[in-house]
């Protein structure tokens, strides 16, 4: 089909770039074998789970030129489907999973459908105002064990419910959903909605004087944003076996996606990617340093923040808007 | 029945009737112009067309379909493409993939829609300029790229706001000679809003004239430039002096 | 009877709610920028009334204008050294660049107090009551309810009758015109921005009295102020009064309602989701509020 052929051509990119992500992609394929620790190979799955985040923001947020901070409430409806219908049917993930993610892209056409009458600020605030609501909601909700979450029965090795005693599966599991994203998102980027998003972006008005139906453009990336999210959150919940709303669904989590996607370069396949590569492992090996130091609670975040406003001030079109800016494309 | 009819248009905004009571017709294939002074509601009247507005009174009728208070999308999806004053230029899309926007209206797919663009672009004579982003091209030439992609939609009705606006005297002939061959190679019916006279003059058929919210005078140019009411709403414009 | 006391008690509230999304206001009027930080400052403003009243053992309440100039010097640092800058930028930027400037600030917060929950328990008013016909009212509420109008009315009388004041709702209207007419736009925004910060300050510095402080409370009252702010109009100073004590009584009166007709949905634990959903609706159905100007 001519969409699968579009998804792996990779034709209009720069060769280097087509070479160096080849490399990246052997370098996944082979890291287990190259004996890190398990902390190293837990940092390479949360990597690969926010690329995949990053990227689906990405197609609101980057391409449609749209700051969402509410993705995470997307993450705890995949993770919640997931986990709930585990514990309380025995449901494996393969059936979990895709209701998860319909559930998600129901909820965010509901919602995506008087959200996009906002724009700027309004629309981001209300995003955030969603988000909130949402973890309110689940935080006092018995049915999914509100603000306990939920606990996983552990089943040892399976794929029907997609549990493994061994970090290495569940890297190789991540590292094909992280595939598969980077391929539909190569595939978006040169769709009809992905030119028409970009279009809108750049000048809304301009947009709709060729036939282009703004809002409903931008619900569907929406909708498509929290597709990717959900799938990922479906993850989360049977790789962590445990979910609560403080976790899952937490306001820090929606800020993270975006500002991954912002840091690497939203509106840029490679951007997400990159911004995940710096800002995971800056998490997590300054958390584990920070967290033998008690008196340096909250320099981390410090950090980050810090990092957020120099880019803000300075280069908002990330770090592959550095690169392209050395390029000598002009904004 | 007219190919677009404006019947009796009244836009107000909040004490300010911009469009009063405005009433004219177009024919299929025809030029017209709408000029008029500084603040006589010429874009105004533009906008409650194409639908950016929503008329406080009257109809807009085009093709025999009542399209008052239709959304912009909607009215280019009738088929009624415009250009704009501004070309937004940013850094993220070449002329090509401007172009292809207009072109994915009536495809669905992205090679199809890339041949189509660039056909357009041929066109006009800017295959040249395919593969270069806006911010890297003159304000002459982003012009023309905006033309081109109202064309890609394959518009009936092309309604051009101040097509001539920031161009020097050889680039407006070149507008000029460029408009006339798109009427006359692709049929389409041309609306001009205009301030430079030596475009509109030249060019129309028909000349409407606006002043104050209102309609004072119609007719082919050479009546209209010598008209007392529009040469009083002008009040010594160098085009009566021109013609 | 509780539905009437709830009642009072959120028009009080509302009072101090009005205060402090004065700041957010003003900011936003001037240069249609949201201060993601706003709550921060709030936040900021409540330890130094803390820390003041605690060390130097004094009441509270005499550290207002400490708390106020604290403020000041937040919204001015934070003009010069981030917000100048982000102007030059997409929206994008600026919504990113407060929204670090919101994270540094209360991760600041944790570093410095660390996240426990602290509480003012020497003061002039704290515990004490006021009982007013058949009301029994808080009467540290009270005070700050009346400090909070009475800063209010300051700022507005500075706004609407000092040349000053005139010289910033110019820019707010129309920044060009006001350029050209000899106002400097930059010492405006600084202005909004010191203004922002002193106003909030002192609601910092009044919200101590009474509430609990700890680094993530700004998050809680930013989105209080972002409903009061939608709600009112966006750059409305007349909204933020009155939107303010909408709010204020919607969030007290709610749970309450909830309580009556014995429904455990409707509870005090939902009470933030009613402003979320306030705002929501306010900005969906109604963007430009009650007061504020046409999208």
């Amino acid at each position: 089909m001519g969409a699968i052929r579009e998804a792996f051509d990779f034709s209009d990119f720069p060769l280097v770039e087509r070479i160096g992500f080849g490399i990246f992609c052997l370098f996944l394929l082979a890291f287990p074998w190259l004996g890190m620790d398990s902390f190293g190979m837990a940092v390479m799955i949360q990597f690969l789970l926010f690329s995949l985040f990053g990227m689906g923001w990405n197609t609101i947020g980057g391409y449609g030129g749209q700051v969402e901070l509410g993705k995470a409430q997307y993450v705890g409806i995949g993770a919640y489907t997931v986990a709930v219908l585990m514990v309380r049917w025995d449901i494996p993930y393969w059936f979990s999973m895709p209701l998860g993610v319909l559930i998600a892209l129901g909820y965010s056409f509901l919602i995506g459908y008087p959200l996009f009458r906002l724009k700027g600020h309004y629309f981001a605030i209300a995003t955030i105002a969603t988000s909130l609501v949402l973890q309110d909601i689940f935080i006092n909700w018995n049915f999914v064990g509100a603000a306990k979450g939920i606990e996983l029965p552990i089943k040892g090795n399976t794929f029907l419910y997609m549990q493994f005693t061994n970090d290495t599966y569940y890297y190789y599991f991540i590292l094909a959903y992280f595939l598969a994203g980077v391929l539909y998102m190569n595939w978006f980027r040169k769709s009809k909605l992905g030119y028409q998003l970009r279009m809108i972006k750049i000048d809304e008005e301009a947009a709709e004087s060729l036939g282009i139906d703004a809002r409903w453009c931008k619900i569907k990336a929406y909708a498509i944003a929290s597709a990717f999210v959900a799938v990922g959150g479906s993850f989360i919940a049977v790789y962590n076996l445990y979910i609560d709303p403080e976790s899952v669904m937490h306001l820090e989590l929606s800020i993270m996606i975006a500002l991954m996607a912002m840091l690497g370069g939203a509106a840029s396949l490679w951007g997400p990617i990159i911004g995940a590569a710096i800002l995971v492992p800056l998490d997590r090996y300054l958390g584990s340093w920070l967290g033998g130091h008690k008196e340096l609670m909250g320099v981390d975040f410090m950090i980050y923040a810090a990092i957020i406003m120099f880019i803000a001030a300075f280069e908002p079109r990330g770090i592959w808007g550095i690169v392209e800016r050395y390029r000598g494309r002009r904004t | 029945m007219a190919f677009l009819e404006v019947r009796n248009l009244t836009k107000d905004f909040g004490g300010i009737v911009a469009n009063n009571d405005v009433s004219f017709s177009l024919e299929e294939g025809e030029i017209v112009g709408l000029i008029g002074p500084n603040g006589a509601g010429k874009t105004t009247l533009f906008n409650c067309i194409v639908g950016y507005y929503r008329p406080d009174g009257g109809r807009v009728i085009f093709r025999g379909r009542d399209i008052t208070g239709w959304k912009p999308f909607q009215t280019a999806r009738e088929g009624i493409g415009r250009t704009f004053q501004l070309m937004r230029a940013a850094g993220e899309l070449t002329a090509l993939e401007h172009v292809m926007v207009g072109a994915f209206l009536h495809q669905e797919d992205r090679v199809e829609a890339e041949r189509e663009a660039r056909e357009v672009l041929a066109f006009m004579g800017l295959e040249g300029v395919a593969d270069l982003y806006l911010t890297e091209l003159p304000l002459a030439i982003q012009k023309q790229v905006g033309l081109a992609r109202a064309l890609a939609i394959k518009p009936v009705l092309l309604m051009l706001d101040e097509v001539a606006s920031g161009l020097n005297p050889t680039e407006t002939e070149e507008m000029v000679k460029l408009l006339k061959r798109i009427h006359r190679e692709k049929g389409i019916t041309l609306f001009l809003i205009e301030h430079v006279m030596e475009v509109v003059m030249p060019i129309s058929e028909r000349v409407i004239v606006l002043d104050g919210g209102m309609k004072i005078a119609e007719g082919p140019p050479e009546e209209i430039a010598h008209d007392e009411k529009v040469i009083k709403a002008y009040l010594g414009e160098k085009y009566a002096r021109g013609l | 009877m509780v539905l009437a006391d709830a009642f009072i008690q959120g028009i009080l509230m509302g009072f101090l709610f009005a205060l402090i999304s004065l700041g957010l206001t003003i900011i936003f009027g001037v240069m249609d920028i949201v201060n993601f930080a706003h709550g921060e400052f709030l936040m900021l403003g409540m330890y130094t009334a803390y820390c003041l009243s605690i060390s130097l053992g004094v009441d509270p309440l005499v550290t207002l204008p400490l708390c106020g100039a604290v403020g000041a010097l937040l919204g001015l640092v934070s003009y010069y050294g981030l917000v100048r800058y982000l102007l030059r930028g997409p929206m994008v930027a600026q919504l990113l660049g407060t929204f670090g400037l919101m994270l540094f600030l209360r991760y600041l917060a944790v570093f410095l107090w660390g996240i426990d929950y602290r509480m003012i328990k020497k003061g002039l008013l704290v515990g004490k009551s006021l009982t007013v016909g058949p009301f029994h009212l808080d009467m540290t509420k009270v005070v700050c309810a009346l400090l909070s109008l009475v800063a209010f009315t300051v700022v507005s009388w500075i706004i609407f009758k000092t040349r000053v004041g005139k010289a910033l709702r110019a820019t707010s209207i129309n920044r060009e015109a006001a350029s050209y007419m000899g106002i400097k736009t930059e010492r405006m925004n600084a202005l909004a921005w010191a203004m922002g910060g002193i106003t909030v300050g002192i609601a910092g510095g009044l919200l101590a009295n009474f509430y609990y402080i700890y680094p993530m409370v700004g998050l809680l009252f930013v989105m209080i102020a972002f409903a009061t702010v939608a709600l009112g109009g966006f750059g409305s100073i007349k909204g933020a009064f009155f939107a303010g004590i909408l709010i204020g009584i919607l969030e007290t009166v709610f749970p309450i309602i909830g309580h009556l007709l014995k429904t455990s949905i409707i509870g005090p634990h939902y009470k933030m989701t009613i402003v979320y959903l306030a705002y929501f609706l306010v900005v969906v159905f109604r963007p430009r509020g009650l007061f504020g100007w046409e999208q």
